[in-house]
């Protein structure tokens, strides 16, 4: 199922989100999704997230697929050129995977292969564009594709907490312009700027997920401050986490923080796209108190 | 092919729907780099002039300009140059160029070009692709042929299956990079070696643009420093630096020429025969810019003939037989004290002393000391900037209280209020003492400068220490102030205190080929082979000796020449081998000219013989300090152009 | 033009490996690094060792007329080396490599590409010579050389607080992109076609 249905019966819709594991044994994965995502409309599959090496989102996205979930092909421009990227789509299509969300992708040097070569032979808009150009039927360098063109629900991501938050906004306008169907937002801790940019993002006229990482500790958040592009975290809210240090520890906090900038985002933007990180068990508990 | 480096237009169509709905343009176009120097004008600009006015565009201006990323040089060539009414600025230039202007124009700035992709030219500029700057050079286990520009992969473990014929697959044209590297290596008998050396892996990360971009910055600063361009070549200062000055052992003749310095040559006023003591006045001052000659030793006038002089061929010069007693003239006696003297007083001293620029140009000092405009500033130029020399820095250290109390002379014989000493920071012993010397004296002060040659030359010493410029064709009064050598300085002391006129100087003789360098204080008229004996002769053959610097000294073909007045330094250093290539205009004259002038049209002009244009571009400005030669990458010899050039256009006046 | 560095001091040891070297120094565009004094440092404990057939420094030797003329008067020095050390950028390498073509011939140094050899150098100002300048639609800030990932489409979810996720102190291109364009009033340069890169550009230069 295309998750843009979803958005057209004008449904909340939930994603969550699952890395793969640096390894081929993906059953505790699978587990895990299997028991705590079935609720969600679909599960995003990360591509070596922040550059690290892993299991391929691709054959990932496959193995969720075969046990009844709705997986999201991550598709980043880091690791391959315009031949492979197309190449992993129309694989991708193959087996029947009909979601994207195609990004830029972090740089190598972030990661755990440094020494690699960054690609970046296309970026995220050209990267929408070539998805566009092959459901056209006609692949990038303008060869005919045989028989019927995929068909996919294309996404990208934006920082709406950026602090540079119109140079996010006109890369969006970008992203719509090239043809992408929907948005997930990088992690939300700060609903009053979340809604400032949806009263900016709407004219687009296309779906947006709010992105919720549940806080896990205090140290997250410093660490998050501190290097994590686009997110901030407010004082008061690590101060809830300080609070009562068990309760933080059990993810009881946190959850109840989630669960509250998703109740107050809910009413301006079309779903919400849950990061758990490792936290999946909590995701249930979670749409439950967002009252999803 | 097309007569096109950097950069080409962009096609018709895109040019057409970038003017689209822009109006009032003003046209820039750059003159390319790095290609044969032909024409100084290249088409683009009338192109586009052309292209903009069938869109029925109006058209504010237009430019050509050489060099445009030079930000310096653009700024003032832009600077009042974009008429009232534009509104947008086209230009076709590489990506620096464009880049140049847009942050200069202070409105919007739209390119008419692509860059081309010269990714890999480098060195000699346009002539063969051959180096990445891959930051992990391979070319040890490819028997010197690089595998990541020959090889259309840029595979570094061997060849693919591609190669066909012992062509690319890519490029039929082209021999298969690995091919070649394999029969080099086999050539070398090397094979073992290729085979046995581990996986190679490339390191993409290895190419760290922050240590780059912080190398330019500092770069840049260094290059920028106090005043536009100049050039540091390896100082080599070592070799004598931290040796003490000694005395030469007397000459048993000395050939003094009447010519020592600038303006008219002196007359003799001895004859052959005259028995003459140390300091007796054997040539008078002919003019006004001219200056007396003392014998430097006591003896017999055996000749009053021509002889080999280093700078100027021949020279009538007066030959003393020394008696080897020394005996001094009576009119070497001390003069009042300095608070006694008038600043007139002052001037005479030095006149009669024979005092000249004693850093090689040898204009007469008192001359220097009466100022046609009102002067605040002394600057002691301890800069000793040419390579190799260290003369000066001896007579800082060893003479610190002549010098001080020689620029109290000068300052109170010009009437200025503040003297300046200015030290090289290679240095720091010199600039110590001068500071601890000059201490208690308020109106003198120490300032020391990052090591830039050519910061001995007055323009650019004023430029740094006061930020003054020195107007074309001005004297650094026109900016209130006044320059003197240390040597000379030294010299003005002596003549005050002692009464002993300038017949001896501080000498470096020094070089790579020379055996025993040294400085050494000897007395004018000393022949310049017997020092370079004395030093313990030259090593090897195919030698090079020059009187001065390596940067502004004059080759000796001969040695049997005098010191002088303003011989700094007798040098010998390797010979270069190289000969003259065409221009590349690679632009780096440009960019080390102190000046700021454009050598490289010296060099197209003189060949030309079009000395109009030299007058054009401002030859007559040149210092002569050779930058631009030392960083020619095609080896013309540039000074002598422009001296050829400055003969010429002085003659036009 | 170009920095080059000394190779790691066992490296050039190495391909000495005990036998004799000639040494060329390039101190080539001058005022672009060369490493002087490590350089010196090197030569002399290998001159120390009695490994050293002779040394020269010189310039320009991607000049190959002017080097072969210098590199003539040193033929017997080079005779007698089992190697050739030079330091330089790999254009001086290969240059006296195929000179020399019987000799072993070897590269001290690795070559950092310098920007802006393109005229005056260095520069404050960078161009990756892409052959299809981007400039018109950045408001003449370069975004090839300007963004770590030389994105053309607009910047990526990596910045913060303006700074580059690749480097802390780097400013983001597209930030300053957006700066400059919004001062010039041309934000609407933001609404062109999606921009794909054409990595072929470099065939025209090579005909």
């Amino acid at each position: 199922m295309k998750i843009t249905e979803a958005f057209e019966r004008g449904e909340f819709v939930v994603t969550a989100e699952v890395g793969p594991p640096k390894g081929f044994h993906i059953e505790h994965m699978l587990e895990e999704a299997k028991t705590y995502l079935s609720g969600v409309t679909a599960v995003n599959v990360t591509d070596n997230q922040s550059s690290v090496m892993r299991l391929g989102s691709l054959a990932t996205c496959k193995a969720l697929k075969d046990e009844g979930l709705t997986p999201i092909f991550q598709l980043t421009c880091r690791d391959r050129n315009r031949i492979a990227l197309q190449s992993d789509l129309l694989s991708a299509a193959m087996f029947g995977i009909e979601n994207l969300l195609l990004l830029t992708g972090d740089h190598t040097k972030l990661g755990d292969h440094p020494q690699a070569k960054p690609v970046f032979d296309l970026d995220s808009v050209s990267l929408i564009h070539t998805v566009k150009q092959l459901e056209s039927g006609v692949d990038l360098g303008g060869n005919e594709l045989v028989g019927e063109p995929p068909k996919f629900a294309k996404g990208a991501v934006v920082s709406p907490c950026s602090d540079s938050v119109d140079v996010q906004l006109a890369k969006m306008e970008r992203k719509v312009a090239a043809g992408c169907d929907y948005f997930q937002t990088q992690a939300v801790y700060e609903p009053e700027k979340f809604i400032q940019f949806m009263e900016k993002a709407k004219q687009f006229g296309k779906p947006v997920q709010l992105g919720i990482v549940i806080p896990k500790s205090v140290g997250m958040c410093r660490y998050m401050n501190a290097n994590v592009a686009g997110i901030h975290i407010p004082e008061e809210m690590i101060d809830e986490l300080k609070a009562d240090k068990e309760k933080t520890k059990a993810g009881i906090t946190g959850v109840e923080i989630a669960a509250r900038i998703i109740r107050e985002c809910k009413p301006y933007c079309q779903g919400v796209h849950i990061m758990a990180l490792g936290w999946e068990s909590k995701v249930p508990e979670l749409l439950k108190q967002a009252g999803i | 092919m097309e007569n096109y480096t950097k950069y080409k237009l962009k096609s018709n169509d895109e040019l057409v729907s970038l003017l689209a709905g822009k109006d009032n343009l003003f046209i820039v176009a750059c003159n390319k780099c790095f290609k044969e120097f032909e024409s100084v004008d290249e088409p683009e600009c009338g192109e586009l002039e052309k292209l903009a006015a069938e869109q029925g565009k109006t058209i504010t201006g237009s430019a050509k300009v050489d060099f445009l990323c030079n930000k310096i040089q653009t700024e003032k060539k832009l600077k009042d140059l974009l008429p009232e009414g534009t509104e947008n600025v086209l230009v076709a230039a590489c990506g620096l160029g464009i880049q140049t202007v847009a942050d200069l124009a202070g409105m919007p700035v739209f390119a008419a070009s692509n860059s081309l992709n010269y990714r890999g030219y480098h060195g000699m500029a346009l002539t063969k692709k051959g180096c990445d700057a891959c930051a992990q050079c391979y070319l040890n286990v490819t028997g010197g042929i690089c595998p990541i520009v020959d090889c259309s992969k840029s595979l570094v473990n061997g060849q693919c299956g591609g190669a066909k014929n012992g062509k690319c697959e890519v490029d039929g044209n082209k021999d298969c990079a690995w091919e070649k590297i394999y029969r080099r290596l086999e050539k070398q008998g090397r094979l073992e070696e290729f085979l046995n050396q581990p996986v190679q892996m490339r390191d993409y990360s290895k190419v760290n643009f922050k240590a780059v971009n912080d190398y330019v910055k500092s770069v840049r600063e260094t290059r920028l420093d106090g005043y536009y361009g100049g050039v540091h070549p390896s100082e080599r200062k070592e070799y004598t630096e931290h040796i003490a000055l000694e005395r030469f052992p007397d000459p048993e003749v000395v050939v003094i020429p009447l010519s020592m310095h600038a303006g008219a040559p002196a007359n003799p006023v001895v004859q052959v025969g005259d028995t003459v003591k140390v300091g007796q006045k054997i040539g008078e001052a002919a003019a006004f810019i001219s200056s007396p000659i003392h014998s430097s030793v006591s003896g017999t006038v055996i000749a009053i003939e021509n002889h080999g002089h280093a700078t100027r061929g021949e020279c009538l010069s007066v030959v003393i037989k020394s008696d080897g007693k020394n005996t001094l003239d009576e009119s070497v006696k001390p003069h009042k004290d300095l608070d006694s003297l008038t600043p007139d007083e002052i001037v005479e001293i030095v006149r009669e002393a024979g005092i000249v620029g004693m850093g090689g140009a040898g204009f007469p000092t008192a001359v220097k000391l009466k100022p046609a405009k009102p002067v605040d500033t002394i600057l002691l130029n301890g800069c000793e900037c040419e390579p190799l020399l260290t003369a000066d820095h001896r007579v800082l250290l060893e003479f610190a209280d002549d010098v001080i109390f020689g620029l109290k002379a000068i300052l109170k014989a010009v009437g200025a209020e503040k003297g300046v000493i200015v030290i090289e920071d290679n240095k720091p012993d010199a600039i110590a003492l001068l500071e601890e010397k000059t201490a208690e004296c308020s109106n003198i002060e120490v300032v020391v400068a990052k090591t830039k040659y050519p910061q001995g030359a007055e323009k650019m010493l004023i430029k740094r220490v006061t930020g003054r410029k020195v107007p074309s064709g001005g004297l650094p009064a026109d900016v209130g102030c006044v320059v003197s050598n240390i040597s000379t300085t030294k010299a003005i002391a002596d003549a005050i205190k002692t009464g002993m006129p300038l017949v001896e100087r501080v000498v470096t003789v020094t070089g790579e080929r020379l055996k025993k360098p040294g400085n050494y204080i000897v007395k004018i008229g000393t022949n310049t082979k017997d020092l370079i004996d004395y030093c313990g002769g030259t090593i090897g053959d195919d030698i090079t000796i020059k009187a001065g610097g390596p940067m502004m000294g004059f080759v000796l073909s001969d040695t049997n020449v005098p010191i002088m007045k303003g011989s700094n330094g007798i040098i010998a250093v390797d010979t270069d081998h190289t000969v003259e290539q065409p221009c590349i205009k690679c632009g780096r004259c440009a960019d080390v000219c102190p000046m700021e002038l454009s050598p490289l049209y010296y060099a197209k002009y003189a060949d030309e013989e079009n000395w109009q244009g030299m007058k054009d571009k401002n030859v007559m400005d040149c210092i002569e300090c050779r930058c631009c030669e030392y960083i020619c990458s095609s080896k013309i010899p540039l000074v002598s152009k422009i001296k050829t050039g400055k003969g010429v256009v002085r003659g036009m006046k | 033009m170009l920095i080059t560095q000394l190779k790691a001091k066992e490296t050039i040891v190495s391909l000495v490996d005990g036998k004799k070297a000639f040494i060329i120094n390039c101190q080539g565009c001058k005022e672009v690094h060369f490493p002087e004094k490590e350089a010196a440092e090197l030569e002399k404990e290998l001159a120390a060792n009695g490994q050293v057939t002779g040394v020269i420094t010189t310039d320009y030797i991607c000049n190959p007329d002017n080097m072969k003329l210098r590199l003539q008067k040193h033929m017997d020095e080079i005779e007698a080396a089992d190697v050739v050390l030079v330091l330089s950028c790999g254009i001086g390498v290969q240059t006296v490599a195929e000179y020399l073509e019987e000799k072993k011939v070897c590269a001290a140094c690795d070559t950092f590409p310098l920007p802006g050899f393109q005229g005056v150098t260095p520069l404050e100002y960078k161009c990756d010579q892409c052959g299809e300048c981007y400039l018109n639609l950045t408001g003449g800030i370069c975004p090839i050389t300007a963004c770590s990932k030389s994105l053309v489409n607009g910047q990526c979810g990596g910045s913060k607080n303006g700074k580059c996720e690749v480097d802390g102190e780097m400013e983001c291109g597209w930030e300053r992109i957006y700066r400059r364009l919004a001062q010039l009033g041309r934000l609407d340069a933001l609404k062109c076609p999606t921009q794909i890169r054409n990595f072929a550009t470099d065939e025209e230069v090579s005909k």
